[in-house]
Formats: C-alpha cells, structure tokens, sequence
C-alpha cells in the first residue's frame, strides 16, 4: 500500500501534493465494489434497480432493503456501506418533512439533490468525520413542472442529473447497456426486464453469492409515488432476462460455430 | 365591533400601539384575484394615516393584506417576504400563493401569543391560477363563507385545528368585515368577470367603510392575473 | 437601602449589550418601598415634531421644549437628530429614547458606509429603526419623523415606538401633532418650493408651541436638499425669547447697585490644613 496514500491518506483535510483527497477516493472504491445499482429516467417513470448481495442464506430476502422511500414523491437505491446509507436517508426525509412543513408544497427534485449533497459533502471537509461509502440514486417527481427526474450522489457531494446511471461492481456494462435504450420511448415496464437484464450480465454464478434483485420505481402507473415494484412483475423481469442471456448463449454459439 | 376589546381578542393592543382597524378583502375572479382595503390607521380615535396601503407586496404577484395591530402585521410581511425571496431564489422559478401563505401562517401561528395579525394572502401561479388564503388571528376558528357547503365548511374548520391557513374562494377580514358578511355572502358569485369583480370589491369595501368607524379614507385595489399587476385606489 | 431588601441578581451588569430592563423590577420594588409618594418620571419631549417633502428635498421642524410632569425641564432641547449627513430625524416620547436609539442607529449607518462606501439609504435607517422598535415591543419609547434624500429621491417616514412605519409627503407627531397637522392638511400642496416648505414647517410647529401644553420655546428647522446637503437650523424662530421683554424693562434705580457700592474691609488669603491640600 505505500504506493497508495503515502501518509496523505489520514484525513479527508489533507490534500496530496497532486491535489488529490484520498480519504474520499477510498470512499468512492467502497461504493465501486459494491452490488451494481441501475438507474433509468424512461419515458413515462423512472425506475431504480439493486442486486442485493445476500451475505447469509438464512437472511430474509426483505430484510436490508438498498432502496428506500423518503417521502411520497420521492425515494432512493443506494450502493456501498447500507449503515452509512441509512444516514443519507434518514437526512433525506428529513429535508422532505422540513421543506413541506415551512413551504407548503413537497420539495422539488432539484432542491431536494442540492441539500443532499450539501449533507454529503460537509463529510469531506472535516478531519473529526468519515466520508460516506455510499453512493445514492435519487428518483424525484417534481409536482410543479411535472416532471421525474433522476439524481446520482457520490461520497464526494457531488450530484448530478442523468438519464441513466449506473453504480458498483457491474457499472460498466451497465452504462454501455443503457446507452444503447432509446430512453424517451422506452416505458418503465420495459425498463424492469432491461435492469434486470443488465445486473443478471454482469453476475457470475459460480463466482459471485446468490442476490436478490430489488426495486422500486415512481411512474404514472404509481400515480407517480415511489414504490417497490410488485413482485410478479420483477419475478417476470428476471424470466424474461435469464430467457435473453440464455438465447444471447445460444446465438453465441451460433456464431463461434459459423466462424 | 372594538378591535381593541381584551375580550375580543386574548391579547389585544398595547397602549398607544397603532392598529388597522380595517376593511380588507380578496376574491378570486376568473383567472386572477382582486384584492381590496380601505386606507385608514388609527391609534386611539386619532387617524394616524389616511392613505396607508394595507395591501403588501410579498413577491411579484403575491400580496398581503393586513389587518390588526400595524407593527406586526408588517413585522410578519417582511418576514414572508425575506423567505419567499430566498425561497424563489432555491427554486429559480416564481413561487406559489400556497407557499406565501403557508410561510404566513407558520409566522402568525408559532407567534401567536406575541402576534395581533389577520391577514388575508392572494395572489397568481401559474400552477393554481389566482388563488386567496385566509389567515385568520392566532388559530381563531375562522368562519368559511357561505360559498361552501355546510359539510365542507365544518371539515375546513376541524382542519384548522393547528396554525390556520385556509383557501377560500373569498375573504373579508378586518373589524369593517363584520359589517358586510350579509352583503358578500349574498351578492357573491363564483367565477366573476374581471369587471364584475371589481365592483363587488369596490361595493363591499365602500359598505363596510361608511358603518365601521376604523375603517375609512380611500379603497385601494390591486388586481393580479397572468398578465400582471395593476393597482388603482378610488375616493368615496 | 438595605430596607428596601433588593434582588441583586436584577443589578448585575448587562453582559449580552442592547437595552436591559431589569432596573423595572428595581423602580417597582423602591416605588412600593416609597409607600405612594411620587417616584421621578423620565423626562419626555411632550412634542411638536413634523416633516414635509418639497420640490427639491426634505424640511423638518421640532420645537424646543423637554418637560417632566408638568414641569419644563429643558426650554431648548434639540429634538431633531442626526443619522447620517443625508439623513435626520425628529424624535418625541421619553428624550432618552430617542436620543438614544438615533445614536445607535447613527452609528451603524456609519459603520454600513465605511464598509460600503456608499451613500446612506433612507430606507436602510427606517428599516434599522423599525426592528429594534419592533424588537422592545414599544417599551423604547420613540416616535420618529425620519426624513433624508438618497438616491432614490426624497424619502419621509413616521415611526411608531412599536415599529409601525408609513411612508408620506407630509408627516407630524407628538402631543402637538394634531395641532401641526390641521396646519399641513389646510396648507400642503405638492412641489412646493424651498421657501414654502420651510414657512410651511414653522406655521406647524408654531401651531403646537401655542395650542399646545407639552411642547413650546423655538422652532428648530434641518433641511435636507436634493444631492444630500443638509442645513441644520437651530433656533429657525424664537418666539419666546425673554431678552426683549427684560431689556424693555426698565427697572428701578434702586434696585440697580452702583459699581464698587460696597467697601474691601480687608483680604486675608490662607490654607487652613495640610490634609486639605492632599484631596
């Protein structure tokens, strides 16, 4: 490890002389191995994807949830550390309760990322604090313009918008799997077979422990509140994308026998 | 009716404290609000101004009317209307009436011990349309007009039961408002022409202003819709 | 004093800064201590103040009299007070008050200047004033008619102690008001001249001097012109000057001592102890 932090890596107030924190970059490697997170802003929803590592077979499969609601119009799926998680989400509704209590209106999407990465980022600055190891993807519907929208935070504070994002270890493929959607035509009930698809790519059975796929979305079929997805339908999505990746084989060797 | 009566109101003025003993008024018209007062501020039976503007701005096309003692209600104004600057900063868009009077209401309920305000919140957004609150005296059980049906109007009361912020169709507020609830809950109709409206306004403040003895001086006017803000003031 | 059996804790020295009124507690212990004898009242400016606008700027007028009960305690006490070269205020109610709260808030717009480096606002002093007004719940006992030309124009605004504030052409307060007020509302045009203004202003306070019990002795005059120059005229008018009478006077011979009428019998200059010396 001396290649690593060189004594630059004590505390989040210290920069490296090449301007780098590394207590935060570390932050940011717990998140990156984590289980992969996917994030899609479809046409008429958004949806939020998590492969939950089950770490013992004897966990009930909906006990420690990744995504969670913070107020009716809006909630999250996290990657990384759940306890640290936990925090960000329990500042989250907090911000929701407050604004609608002083304001009168359900706090927009915008305002609600920008206090959340304020909360995050006042955990970077400060030597007595720990950066979070988590990651959060914020799915919002703004009342007022009528619109949902789509929020990453990192550990750094950072937040920004997206169409579609992708967090932990299968991120990648992720990305390279929704760039390829047409994301203003695809409708949210679609999007469930594609996440699923995407985190079952990226999942290797004889490697990786068993997970159990979860998610939650916030769609006109919703009434645009956010809520876990019922389970028939991910049961279906998981079918549908286990039967893909079996005939993506097939064709597979298809064509290495053509070759 | 005395405004100043400790019985009337749990608190009531201090000495020599100057209070709008007032008309006020706001209606919801089709695709805006009128809102309307009188001009007189007393203290004691000397007027202390007659051509005040009761009618507040709190942001471009939200205003306040005031009613009650004159330090608070314009204590509790430039409360409303420092937060809903900032507030329509945070959002980069114009905010709603329902934020304005919601802000109002927290302001006029936590302090109500402290506080001698009744005021009236209107406006237009582009969300609601011309809209009109009703923030009655520290947690007053207001008295929704007669627009609604008696079931809704027993349901807004038992909602009113902590920090009172109502949305009305219509409001009168003010010691001259006593005077004319006769007259707006009969010559009231829903959806009004801009036209029409206003000399509803201009008629029920006129009345309220010739028997009420602290209300007086000019009517002042603001009318608000999409296109914007116009103020006039008439003379009796 | 002993007697009186006085709770220390309400006179320990004020340590947050602002006002304290724990001597109340202390003023109401000894007046009942006192057993219904009068106990000292503060003084207050029982008042004629006024302000007008005119064409170019602002004129504002105070008579002279401070009194306590019904006694005149001061014939000529000045009642208009700075708060920035652009900006004056006449104060009525308790004198200290508003001696006092100007003071205060002629110093924090001095402050806000030098870190500014512009010119005064007048709705920044009436703000300032109307939130530490606002703040003491009319126990500070200042009525105000702030007057000041800025950038924006010319600017006059009444003040209640609570912290009520309007903003007119022409404003009067005090116990003299109403009658200062019957002069402007007969007398008051819009765009007057300087001249106008300035006799406009004496004809008011000149109302309350004479119809009123609280308020006498001169008209003091501050006029504010366009640009922010101010002139401050005290004693604008004088017209109960009691040097004219007396030196009309003529008084009789006898009661007028020659010089030197009395004779130096002897002078004797001594110390007459050393301790003396010493205090």
């Amino acid at each position: 490890m001396a290649s690593t932090g060189a004594g630059y890596d004590l505390s989040p107030t210290t920069f490296s002389p090449d301007g780098r924190i590394f207590q935060v970059e570390y932050a940011t490697k717990a998140v990156e191995n984590a289980g992969t997170v996917v994030g899609m802003k479809c046409k008429d929803g958004v949806v939020l994807g998590v492969e939950k590592v089950m770490l013992s077979k004897m966990l009930l499969p909906s006990s420690n949830r990744r995504v969670a609601t913070v107020s009716a119009h809006a909630g999250v799926a996290q990657a990384g550390l759940a306890a640290d998680g936990r925090q960000v989400v329990a500042r989250a509704r907090e911000e929701c309760d407050n604004y609608e209590e002083v304001y009168g209106i359900p706090i927009p999407p915008t305002v609600l990322a920008q206090r959340l990465s304020e909360y995050v980022h006042y955990f970077t600055i400060h030597g007595a604090l720990r950066p979070f190891g988590t990651s959060t993807m914020i799915a919002a519907y703004d009342e007022r313009e009528k619109a949902h929208q789509l929020y990453v935070l990192e550990p750094t504070g950072v937040c920004l918008r997206y169409f579609g994002a992708a967090l932990g270890k299968g991120r990648q493929s992720a990305k390279s799997e929704i760039e390829k959607l047409d994301l203003t035509t695809l409708t949210c009930r679609d999007a469930l077979k594609e996440i699923a698809k995407m985190i079952y790519t990226c999942y290797d059975e004889s490697k990786d422990k068993p997970f159990i796929l979860e998610m939650a979305w916030l769609c006109e079929e919703t009434k645009f509140e956010y809520q876990l997805v019922p389970q028939d339908l991910i049961d279906a999505a998981e079918t549908w994308a286990k039967k893909e990746l079996e005939e993506d084989d097939d064709d597979d060797d298809d064509d290495e026998m053509a070759s | 009716m005395d405004l100043n009566s400790q019985e009337f109101y749990g608190g009531g003025l201090k000495e020599g404290e100057v209070s709008t003993g007032t008309t006020i008024m706001a209606v919801a018209y089709d695709g805006g609000v009128i809102m309307g007062a009188d001009s007189r501020v007393s203290t004691g039976t000397y007027i202390a101004n007659r051509v005040s503007d009761k009618v507040s701005h709190l942001h471009d096309k939200i205003f306040m009317c005031r009613s009650g003692s004159a330090a608070d209600t314009q204590a509790v104004s430039d409360y409303v209307r420092h937060y809903l600057g900032s507030h329509a900063i945070e959002v980069g868009k114009p905010p709603l009436v329902k934020t304005a009077a919601n802000l109002a209401k927290r302001i006029c309920y936590t302090n109500k011990e402290q506080l001698l305000a009744g005021v009236i919140v209107a406006g237009h957004d582009d969300a609601d349309g011309g809209s009109v609150y009703v923030i009655p005296l520290g947690g007053a059980r207001p008295r929704p007009p007669f627009a609604f049906s008696a079931r809704a109007r027993r349901r807004r009361r038992r909602r009113a039961a902590a920090g009172t912020c109502l949305k009305v169709p219509f409001a009168i507020g003010g010691s001259g408002s006593t005077y004319i609830y006769g007259h707006v809950d009969h010559t009231y109709k829903p959806n009004m022409s801009l036209a029409e409206c206003k000399v509803f306004v201009k008629e029920a403040v006129t009345r309220a202003m010739c028997r009420d003895g602290s209300s007086g001086g000019i009517i002042r006017l603001v009318c608000i819709n999409a296109d914007g803000v116009e103020r006039e003031y008439h003379t009796i | 004093m002993a007697a009186l059996d006085l709770d220390v804790a309400t006179l320990k020295p004020v340590e947050t800064g602002g006002f304290d009124f724990g001597m109340t507690a202390r003023n109401e212990q000894i007046a009942a201590a006192a057993g219904g004898r009068p106990m000292p009242q503060p003084m207050s400016t029982g008042t004629t103040i006024c302000g007008m606008v005119y064409d170019g700027g602002i004129v504002l007028g105070a008579d002279t009299r401070a009194t306590a009960g019904s006694e005149v305690a001061d014939k000529n006490c000045e009642k208009i007070h700075y708060l920035a070269p652009n900006i004056y205020c006449c104060g009525a109610g308790t004198a200290a008050d508003t001696e006092k709260t100007t003071e205060l808030i002629a110093s924090q717009l001095e402050l806000l200047r030098l870190s500014t480096g512009t010119q005064s606002r007048v709705v920044a002093a009436v703000t300032l004033l109307k939130r530490m007004l606002f703040k003491y719940q009319g126990h500070i006992g200042a009525a105000l008619v702030l007057g000041g030309v800025d950038c924006t124009g010319p600017g006059l605004y009444q003040i209640y102690p609570h912290g009520s504030t309007s903003k007119l052409p022409y404003v009067t307060m005090g116990s003299g008001s109403l009658a200062a007020m019957s002069v402007f509302e007969t007398e008051y045009k819009d765009g007057m001249d300087e001249a106008g203004a300035v006799a406009l202003v004496k004809n008011a306070i000149r109302a309350g001097i004479f119809n009123d019990l609280g308020s006498g002795s001169n008209v003091d005059v501050t006029i504010i012109r366009a640009g922010g120059a101010s002139e401050v005229i005290r004693g604008y008018e004088t017209p109960n000057d009691t040097a004219p009478l007396r030196a009309a006077y003529a008084r009789p011979k006898a009661l007028i001592p020659p010089a030197a009428a009395t004779a130096v019998l002897s002078t004797v200059v001594s110390v007459s102890d050393a301790d003396a010396m010493e205090l």
